[in-house]
């Protein structure tokens, strides 16, 4: 009994899996189609009815007869010159685009790709790019570090001030609470802990030792203010101005990996790195995002013919100079060396201190990038000669001062 | 409780504690000790300084666009013994020619003044990197990153694709085809003939 009824399933099973094969020969193929379509048609067609370059392909065997779809996929050049109204109109509506022919495809490879095509309309896909959503303006964190050493020093006696605070603060209590009444009477039990606190605060205010520790304290901090405000002068470290656009690294550097020098043109060949005049955002912005309103400041500003006044970030004085060049590509130095991580940033901030002390500090740790640089090879064998240090930057005239001031 | 000197003490140091933490907001540079040392005097090409910008100018820019059909000489050498430069500096020369509506006409005329070594191809593939790579994609498969959302970027190695050649490459690149703009003012020549290399490594793929 058990033997019949395993082999009638097994039967079963077995047909149900000839047929299902039998089906699957007949049937035009779909994942043939959509590798044939992924390489060569995505580029211009939708599988849905937007239109990309060509025509969005959602019901095209519905709208054409399956030998025409098959004319034109060979040769479109001859179905329009055959006079075919359909494809003429065609022509005509996309502007005069040809499509590319394809004469190496079979028929039955064809119709698999609009079998593909029947298959993905099937299930309704909405494809539209969904703009990811506009990342919150990170206010960067504002208020620079300029003291250095300095800060950790101050810092050091702060808390070392606080700890005597703590030990005066303890030591008076103890004492007047030894001096004053008994701990285990009734009097000193029944005094709240505030008012205690506040007799306490009291007494310390009155206090020698604390009083000049307290002025102190007080000289240490407006010392380090003046001392930070003074050296903060001509250092635009964390200025992070407001643009004219709202235009993210973020998103552009960081989350879509675009290349620095993409936009930034001149950064390995000129002096500066270059802002993008509006037509290299034109590249991607004349379909991408078209209605947000931070794009059309773009349009607005190709239709009218005006440059986007950009606020420049970093400032080297004038007094010094800089070649970005020399240091990218001869150099071999990162962009993120000097700018941080700018992909990370929303709005871009002056990480570097740009100071003479931090060029000179690059200057003297860094090796010269000597290989496969025949230029280098005479003053790298001369400097070996009497050094054992590999060749720095200060050893071929990086701390010379008019290789900048001049 | 306190004398009066220590009040004072208290309130300087509150004050002082005040200044130095509200001293940076972003949007503000910082004091600048001799402004007129920072910044320049002479005419850069991307100043803004406030007050005096260029009056010659339209919009107060410093830098104007370069008379239409201005060819830059900057690339090239002096003499021309070297034939790849020489090469290079024919091919920009007739390049200039074709019209940028006629990429069969590149097809014909332009050939690579750079030969597939693979020095020049690895300077290309950096170049790909730099310029070609979030559109077309580490592969050349149309599917970098920026590519999936502009759409319609196409495959190297399709069948309509796998076999154009230098000079096809190379007006695409100039001057953009289908849904591509022309990325002729980002690329020099020279880069562009040696992306025309590596991609031709990447319709093989």
């Amino acid at each position: 009994m058990i033997t019949m009824k395993r082999l009638k399933i097994v039967a079963l099973t077995a047909v149900l899996g000839i047929l299902a094969l039998v089906v699957r020969v007949n049937a035009q193929d779909p994942a043939e189609g959509e590798q044939i379509f992924k390489n060569n048609c995505a580029a211009c067609h939708n599988t849905n009815a937007e239109t990309l370059v060509g025509p969005g392909l959602q019901g095209v065997s519905q709208r054409r007869p399956i030998d025409w779809i098959v004319k034109w996929v060979h040769n479109p050049q001859a179905v329009i010159a055959s006079g075919d109204k359909y494809a003429n109109d065609l022509y005509n509506k996309f502007n005069k685009a040809q499509m590319t022919p394809y004469p190496g495809y079979s028929e039955a490879q064809i119709k698999s790709v609009v079998a593909y095509i029947d298959a993905q309309a099937a299930p309704a896909t909405p494809q539209a790019g969904a703009a990811p959503a506009g990342g919150t303006q990170a206010a960067p964190a504002a208020g620079a570090s300029n003291g250095g050493m300095m800060e950790y020093i101050l810092v050091a006696l702060l808390l070392v001030m606080v700890l005597v605070l703590v030990a005066l603060l303890s030591i008076v209590t103890t004492l007047s609470k030894l001096a004053s009444v008994d701990p285990e009477s009734e009097a000193a039990q029944n005094v709240p802990f505030l008012q205690r606190l506040a007799e306490n605060g009291k007494k310390l205010a009155g206090n020698n030792a604390f009083k000049t520790g307290a002025a102190l304290l007080i000289t240490l901090l407006i010392g380090k203010a003046t001392i930070d405000a003074a050296y903060g002068v001509g250092i635009h470290q964390g200025y992070a101005p407001e643009q004219p656009i709202q235009f993210s690294h973020k998103l552009h550097a960081g989350q879509y990996q675009i290349n620095c020098n993409y936009c930034h043109t001149g950064v390995y060949k000129g002096k500066g790195a270059n802002v993008p005049s509006a037509n290299i955002c034109m590249n991607c912005h004349n379909a991408i995002k078209r209605e947000s309103p931070e794009i059309q400041k773009i349009y607005r500003a190709i239709e009218k013919d005006e440059p986007i006044q950009w606020v420049r970030v970093h400032n080297l004085p004038d007094l010094a100079y800089f070649n970005h060049s020399q240091h990218t590509n001869v150099g071999g130095l990162e962009c993120k060396n000097c700018h941080g991580e700018i992909e990370k940033m929303e709005v871009v901030e002056q990480r570097s201190s740009l100071t003479m002390g931090w060029c000179i500090d690059c200057h003297r740790k860094t090796d010269v990038n000597a290989k496969g640089n025949a230029y280098y090879d005479k003053l790298v064998e001369i400097h070996n000669k009497d050094h054992k240090e590999p060749l720095k930057v200060q050893n071929i005239g990086g701390l010379e001062c008019s290789k900048c001031h001049y | 409780m306190f004398t009066i000197k220590t009040k004072g003490f208290l309130v300087a140091g509150a004050v002082a504690i005040a200044m130095s933490s509200c001293r940076d907001t972003h949007n503000n540079p910082g004091t600048e000790f001799a402004p007129n040392m920072y910044h320049s005097v002479a005419y850069e090409p991307m100043t803004q300084s406030e007050g005096d910008t260029n009056t010659i100018n339209p919009h107060g820019m410093n830098m104007r666009l370069p008379v239409k059909g201005t060819v830059a000489r900057r690339y090239y050498p002096a003499n021309l013994s070297d034939s790849v430069k020489r090469a290079l500096l024919q091919e920009d020369l007739t390049a200039r020619l074709v019209p940028s509506d006629s990429i069969a006409m590149s097809e014909a005329i332009l050939k690579n003044p750079f030969t597939a070594t693979p020095e020049n191809i690895e300077a290309g593939k950096l170049q790909y990197e730099r310029f070609c790579q979030h559109c077309h994609g580490e592969a050349g498969k149309g599917d970098g990153l920026v590519g999936k959302m502009y759409k319609g970027v196409p495959v190297y190695s399709s069948d309509a694709l796998k076999d154009v050649n230098d000079g096809h490459i190379y007006h695409t690149i100039t001057y953009g085809k289908g849904r591509m703009w022309a990325h002729g003012s980002q690329i020099t020549p020279e880069n562009r003939w040696k992306i025309v290399l590596y991609v031709h490594e990447l319709q093989k793929q």
